[in-house]
């Protein structure tokens, strides 16, 4: 290699993929390529050209269009344009030149035979957007995994093995001398077909002596049965948040029949520092709304050590969302002691990314209260209490009010359920902005406290109906176009749709929300009882409405997207600042960019797929 | 014709018969590119020498660097950088400003065969140069030393193509406005860093495709458009 040609080689080895290649690799590609200069106003590929060419801006810009002579993209200086070397043809169906350009170009063929051992860069430059987004999210994965331990740790590592156990027709005393010689809090019971259930010392002190019972019952009688247990080779991070969603402290680890150990979160702890678990169950013993505005100072922190341990979107959001149901329940709790027990039946139900579990940082608080229609007008002084104490208390914990209202505290969402089914009903069969505006939060609930049953009869009907209601469908689909990503990065912008820049990407709106407002339309459409996106989609794949590739590239692009915010938001906080979604795009790497961009194909793919199916001729 | 017996091919076909047997008479022996031709048909070599100073009489070669153009486009391929042995050590100024050091010029190769190699690259071809001037002394000095005859070489000058663009505009030139990289700048061409007869080769085959390009005509102009 000439170290003259130093200076172009150099500039490759900063672009994605060719950061990938050894020096010697770049070497031999930069004496294939070809320099030209191309003005303003003319087309790539050269006119004369007998070879797919792939280009590389050193200076210019270039503007990518579909065969419907929509703008797709836009390169800068640094971006590559791989549009002419996908077998299958590419997004991009003509290229212009935006601005004086000096581009370099080589050819396909060649580039995919100096590139034959880098597997990732010739995929780089003949895959589609979806394949390369694929591996992106797996290499991500892979690095997570790679750094925490939580996630790659086998339970079997962290528990504690050697189960003290005793026979289901020992006597609750014999028990408690076994537990006492050991030390341990707990003890596994054991039956004819291996572990049967498992005791606490919590189960002796309120099921046997506060309930006074004889120390001579078999403790069989005070067992929890039908235990939640984990597999040996179960990731370490998953029992926690098993435990987390569960409420549970220990966790048998269970071998098919055998049982092999328990795992507490203390033995997580020891492994992995303060967590989730420690968190909420603090919060279950909180007295007052002082020590649980105490303990909301703690939920930040949560985040970033979670994402610090690994933790993908999907379990961050769970764990996240975990907390704020555990402070609203205790908040709940704390407002049955000060006002005496509900009247009638009801449910708290939680809307948008609480009920979805897919929260992040303090977020506003979106929730309502779905009454007995036993309800009397005497009745709802005490809702109205119940409402305010749990709405003021979440505020008071950082889960703002509401700026559209959409809470417990506000009537219209403190109804009896004859009144939500109303409601529904005129959403569905006359939609109107307002009420689309408000489907995000009330097509995605989930019950935090009370009777599930009131939720769980509402939601069969409105599946019912939804499902045939083309119409709805045809508006919710409206709704969810509005939501656009954008087409890509150009320079230091965010190029959007009408090829107008921005200086920021909102990550949430522009990314997160079109998938999850797709799903919505999935479940709702299928009859998907689910809230949860990633569930949603996993439950629609395969489906009329929903193909299953299709549903594998928009699960890829959510958790990528949702692993960046996350991680931008860990940043924010860790400099003491508040969680935003809003990202520079010089603050991203090149290849983040790429993987962006490749992730907004897949939406706006998906959107496309929608819109053809819901809109076609219905709604302008 | 009276440009068949002044013009360039003339000449080389009358130097051709004097020309001593290997490297110059290969050169002299093949045609140059038809005048008529459009530049992009016409095969072009951007070359850059380093120098111990402008006099070609006083002042020698340090280094060669060329790159081939064709059909618009730079084929980085034939990019080719070759230092020459120096028979005497190394002026301390030009070591300031070139940074070829006598160690490195030690590599190099001797005048000799490094003129040999650039005549071959050039056989059939049209050579670019900045201030295209300092080149074509050169080349015709050493040719002479070597073999005895100062060839005919067809040249395109980019600093020359510059003046004539600015004077059709009327422009006055200001001082160090025709320097190779004050005329890249105002193409929007990359800033190298690097600064070397290789490097510079290349920035003056860049320029001349960004100045082709910015000429007024609706199809690209001829070879004896362009000639200097």
């Amino acid at each position: 290699m000439d170290v003259e040609l130093q200076e172009i080689q150099d500039f490759l080895a900063g672009i994605p993929p060719f950061d990938r290649l050894s020096a010697e690799v770049l070497g031999r590609m930069t004496r294939q390529l070809t320099i030209r200069y191309i003005r303003r106003g003319k087309q790539l590929p050269h006119e004369k050209e007998s070879q797919a060419l792939l280009y590389i801006l050193r200076q210019g810009a270039v503007k990518l269009f579909s065969s419907e002579d929509n703008l797709v993209g836009m390169l800068g200086e640094g971006d590559v344009c791989t549009s002419f070397c996908m077998p299958n043809g590419s997004e991009a169906f003509r290229v212009s030149v935006a601005e004086d350009t000096l581009v370099y170009a080589i050819p396909c063929h060649v580039l995919e035979e100096i590139v034959r051992d880098e597997p990732s860069v010739a995929d780089f430059i003949q895959h589609s957007a979806a394949e390369r987004l694929k591996q992106a999210v797996a290499a991500q994965q892979h690095a997570a995994s790679q750094t925490s331990s939580l996630m790659n740790t086998p339970v079997a590592v962290v528990m504690k093995a050697g189960v003290v156990s005793i026979d289901e027709h020992a006597s609750i005393q014999q028990a408690a001398v076994v537990m006492s010689d050991k030390g341990v809090s707990s003890i596994v019971i054991t039956g004819p077909d291996g572990p049967a259930g498992i005791i606490t010392d919590r189960d002796l002190r309120e099921r046997c002596l506060a309930a006074g019972l004889s120390a001579s019952t078999p403790v069989s009688q005070i067992m929890t049965g039908n235990m939640v247990h984990v597999a040996p080779n179960a990731m370490a991070f998953d029992a926690l948040m098993m435990m987390t969603r569960k409420h549970i402290h220990h966790l048998p680890v269970i071998d098919g029949r055998q049982l092999l150990g328990v795992v507490s979160p203390t033995d997580l702890i020891r492994h992995e520092g303060r967590n989730s678990v420690y968190i909420t169950n603090s919060i279950r013993k909180a007295e007052s709304l002082d020590a649980l505005v105490e303990l909301s100072r703690l939920v930040p922190g949560l985040q970033v050590q979670l994402i610090g341990m690994g933790g993908s979107p999907d379990h961050v959001g769970n764990a996240v969302s975990a907390v704020t149901s555990a402070f609203t329940r205790r908040l709940i709790e704390l407002a049955e002691e000060k006002f005496g027990p509900a009247p009638v039946p009801y449910a708290w139900v939680a809307g948008g990314s609480q009920a979805r579990r897919e929260q992040m940082s303090n977020t506003d608080q979106d929730n309502g209260l779905i009454i007995s229609d036993l309800m009397t007008d005497a009745d709802r002084e005490w809702f109205t209490l119940l409402a305010d104490f749990v709405c003021d208390g979440l505020d008071a914990c950082g889960y703002v009010y509401c700026p559209g209202e959409a809470m417990a505290k506000n009537p219209t969402w403190r109804q009896p359920q004859r009144v939500w089914r109303d409601y529904f009903d005129k959403w569905i069969t006359t939609p109107e902005p307002m009420a689309l505006m408000l489907s995000s939060i009330f097509f995605d609930l989930r019950v935090i406290y009370g009777e599930r049953e009131l939720l769980a009869d509402l939601r069969g009907d409105v599946l019912d109906q939804t499902r045939s209601h083309q119409l709805f469908l045809a508006h919710m689909t409206a709704n969810a176009l509005h939501h656009r990503t954008p087409l890509g990065f150009f320079r230091d912008f965010v190029l959007v749709h009408d090829g107008q820049h921005d200086d920021t990407l909102d990550l949430k709106h522009n990314g997160l929300v079109p998938i999850i407002d797709m799903a919505r339309i999935y479940a709702l459409a299928e009859g998907i009882p689910a809230v949860n996106t990633v569930e949603r989609i996993e439950k629609a794949a395969g489906s009329a409405t929903l193909s299953k590739s299709g549903a594998a590239n928009l699960l890829d692009a959510f958790e990528f997207i949702g692993k960046l915010r996350m991680e931008h938001q860990a940043r924010l906080i860790g400099k003491g600042r508040d969680a935003d979604n809003f990202i520079l795009p010089g603050d991203m790497s090149r290849l983040e960019r790429e993987h962006l961009k490749d992730a907004f194909k897949v939406i706006q793919t998906m959107q496309a797929v929608l819109e053809q199916r819901y809109m076609a001729g219905r709604v302008g | 014709m009276l440009s068949a017996l002044l013009g360039p091919d003339a000449q080389r076909r009358r130097l051709l018969k004097k020309a001593p047997a290997g490297a110059m008479r290969e050169y002299l022996a093949t045609p140059f590119p038809d005048r008529r031709s459009d530049i992009y048909s016409v095969p072009i070599v951007s070359v850059d020498f380093e120098t111990t100073g402008l006099d070609s009489k006083a002042d020698r070669i340090l280094s060669i660097g060329h790159v081939d153009l064709s059909g618009g486009e730079i084929l980085l391929g034939s990019a080719a950088h070759t230092i020459i042995q120096p028979d005497t050590s190394l002026s301390e100024e030009s070591v300031v400003i070139h940074r070829i050091t006598d160690d490195e010029a030690a590599f190099g190769k001797p005048l000799e065969t490094s003129i040999a190699a650039l005549l071959e690259a050039l056989a059939g071809k049209v050579m670019l140069a900045h201030h295209a001037a300092i080149e074509r002394g050169f080349l015709q000095q050493v040719c002479r030393q070597v073999y005895g005859l100062a060839p005919v070489v067809p040249v395109i000058d980019t600093l020359s193509l510059a003046r004539k663009w600015l004077a059709r505009r009327n422009k006055e030139v200001e001082q160090g406005a025709l320097r190779l990289y004050a005329l890249r700048e105002r193409y929007d061409l990359p800033r190298y860093n690097a600064h070397n007869a290789l490097s510079d080769a290349l920035a003056t085959a860049e320029l001349f495709l960004a100045q082709v390009e910015h000429m007024d005509s609706s199809k690209p102009p001829t070879l004896g458009n362009l000639l200097s």
